[in-house]
């Protein structure tokens, strides 16, 4: 059975003071249950078309259904339904965790014990029981980030934006926070739709992404699919000495390219997997050592290459952005 | 819509006092406007100590309506003038929770953006009232302060901080959206600037109205600061106003007061609600 999508946009275009199109005509839709991925560099569109779909900016033109509301015209139906975790640190440092969580909770009319009882499941949840009677002035960044996805939590949503969930953050407290959203997705069915620069964030997480630069989606689909799309692995065969066998490896089934520097071939094929066997067995029979054998999976950053024509890597933050950094940072000391 | 506008309003007053660098210099401020301008504009000292004690409360009764002291003249002028500043510039907390995303944070939240609007409006309220609260205290204890007639009982005490309340209600609705509609500190401060000062001086607060020429006099007679002065003042001074015939003058200022909040509240929804509008 077909799953039904719960996020859907069609030629979303948002355009600032009637000059700058932050986002340009877009068109996907998100299914029920998946993690789907908005990806690509500071100031591509990525939190303008979440602020679209929170309902808190207006659509210049085309149209966009969350949970079935149209987000424009019943903007309360859809605020009833989304749980949201914004780029910004927002939790009040003044309040000590338990109090945000609860604060959140009344403005959604979650209320007494089920309030209680839910924040306390997630403090635990974001392992945080230890620290909810502190205050957030004395968490680290680590800590107010995953504050944050609890209390983006706290009235069950149907489904959960995250904007830069793991903006800022080392590299044990970002994998903590994707064990976290992957808990929520396997084990409650949460939809989850984030956006993230972090290209293996994308890749180890998502279910589907869709690359965005300069307000368009360049390409969506799996990682792997998109990952497949520039032509599979690279497997690199080193050979002690022999023949050429360009045409030999050529001729094997799934191999789509093959490049000889010396004794070694570089050969592009859709999985390595597939195809390793018969590369090796052929090898073999032909009398040949090998002497090295490596491969490499390609990565979302070739697909960006690819479709992009750049880097993500090289993009730099826009100047709001920067900005925001910087407030992030600060709390974060 | 009350829960949501109690909830928020409880999380900026937890706030607010959980950090005493936002308590103790507002309460330094009324010690020291009391006690500043109770001294440097006290009309007593222009008249020379050889006239004597009777020339100087001469000057008090004749232009400043019997007040004992001048700051018992004062201190309702002090308080408007507390809770001028405290409105003005409470919008602060507002531009900072929509520069560090907070504000995102509630319009993505299903709640009615009435109780974002009046939230602010009462959480500035709430914390000017305090202080205006305090300053009447600190009023009473300095010395040469505050001298309160026999008449002056529990009823008139609350008539004066109504009028104090409803000042400030008034102001609260048109500062809260002003912050809603500024995008920077810097701005809001710079309209506030504009803003405070003349409604200040174009008042009663710290002078009496009848000594003003004509053109400012037009404008404080139709300052709302000048009529919660009035009004307060009334009370504070002369005690009981059925005693002593300023019923209809209290109970006109009163009505003025109230009309003044309708009208600013209105007005200040209309513009919030435009601010909190989708970008």
């Amino acid at each position: 059975m077909s799953k039904t999508n719960i996020i859907e946009a069609e030629n979303l275009t948002k355009v600032y003071k009637g000059k700058v199109k932050a986002v340009d005509s877009i068109s996907f839709s998100v299914e029920e249950g998946e993690i789907f991925g908005f990806l690509g560099p500071n100031g591509a569109g990525k939190t303008t078309t979440i602020k679209m779909l929170n309902t808190i900016a207006s659509i210049t033109s085309g149209k966009a259904t969350v949970a079935g509301q149209d987000v424009t015209k019943h903007p309360a139906k859809v605020r009833d339904v989304i749980g949201v975790v914004p780029q910004e640190l927002t939790a009040d440092d003044e309040l000590n965790g338990m109090e945000n969580i609860l604060l959140s909770a009344r403005l959604h009319h979650v209320r007494g014990d089920d309030a209680r009882k839910r924040a306390s499941d997630l403090l635990k949840l974001v392992d945080l029981d230890g620290a909810a009677g502190r205050r957030v002035k004395t968490y680290s960044g680590g800590m107010r980030r995953r504050l944050q996805l609890a209390i983006g939590l706290i009235h069950t949503p149907k489904i959960l934006f995250l904007d830069e969930p793991t903006l800022g953050l080392d590299i044990q407290t970002r994998t903590k926070m994707w064990e976290y959203m992957s808990k929520l997705n396997k084990e409650q069915g949460l939809t989850i739709f984030m956006t993230t620069h972090y290209l293996e964030e994308a890749d180890g997480l998502c279910n589907r992404v869709a690359i965005i630069d300069h307000g368009v989606i360049k390409v969506s689909g799996s990682p792997s699919q998109l990952k497949e799309r520039v032509g599979g692995d690279v497997l690199t065969i080193e050979l002690t000495t022999g023949p050429d066998i360009t045409d030999f490896l050529r001729s094997i089934p799934d191999v789509h390219d093959v490049v000889r520097t010396d004794q070694s071939y570089r050969i592009k094929l859709p999985k390595t997997e597939k195809a390793l066997p018969a590369i090796v067995e052929g090898v073999t029979k032909k009398g040949l050592e090998i002497k090295e054998i490596a491969f490499t999976k390609p990565t979302l950053d070739e697909v960006f290459l690819e479709v992009t024509g750049k880097s993500m890597r090289d993009e730099d933050a826009g100047e709001s952005e920067s900005y925001i950094q910087n407030i992030i940072t600060e709390r974060m000391q | 819509m009350l829960d949501e506008t109690l909830a928020l309003t409880n999380r900026a007053l937890k706030k607010w006092v959980r950090n005493p660098f936002t308590i103790i210099p507002g309460l330094a401020t009324s010690a020291f406007y009391l006690a500043l301008f109770g001294n440097s504009f006290n009309p007593t000292n222009l008249v020379p100590a050889s006239a004597g004690a009777a020339a100087k409360s001469a000057i008090l009764s004749t232009t400043f309506g019997g007040a004992l002291t001048y700051i018992t003249y004062l201190t309702a002028g002090v308080i408007c003038l507390i809770i001028v500043f405290n409105m003005s510039f409470g919008g602060i907390d507002i531009v900072l929770d929509r520069q560090l995303g907070y504000f995102n944070t509630l319009l993505t939240s299903p709640i009615p953006r009435a109780a974002i609007y009046f939230s602010g409006v009462f959480q500035n309220l709430a914390k000017a009232m305090l202080l205006a609260v305090l300053t009447f205290v600190i009023a009473l204890i300095i010395p040469d302060g505050l001298k309160l007639t026999a008449s002056f009982g529990i009823l008139e005490l609350l008539g004066a901080f109504a009028a104090f309340t409803l000042l400030g209600l008034g102001l609260s609705c048109v500062f809260t959206s002003l912050a809603l509609l500024a995008r920077s500190i810097d701005s809001l401060i710079a309209v506030v600037n504009f803003i405070n000062l003349p409604l200040i001086f174009m008042s009663s607060s710290l002078f009496p109205s009848s000594s003003f020429p004509g053109w400012l006099l037009a404008i404080s007679n139709v300052n709302p600061i000048s009529k919660a002065d009035e009004a307060a003042r009334i009370l504070i001074v002369n005690g009981n106003p059925a005693s002593n015939g300023m019923m209809g003058t209290f109970v006109g200022d009163m009505l003025y007061l109230v009309g003044f909040v309708v009208v600013m509240a209105v007005l200040g929804y209309w513009a919030a609600a435009r601010a909190m509008r989708p970008e």
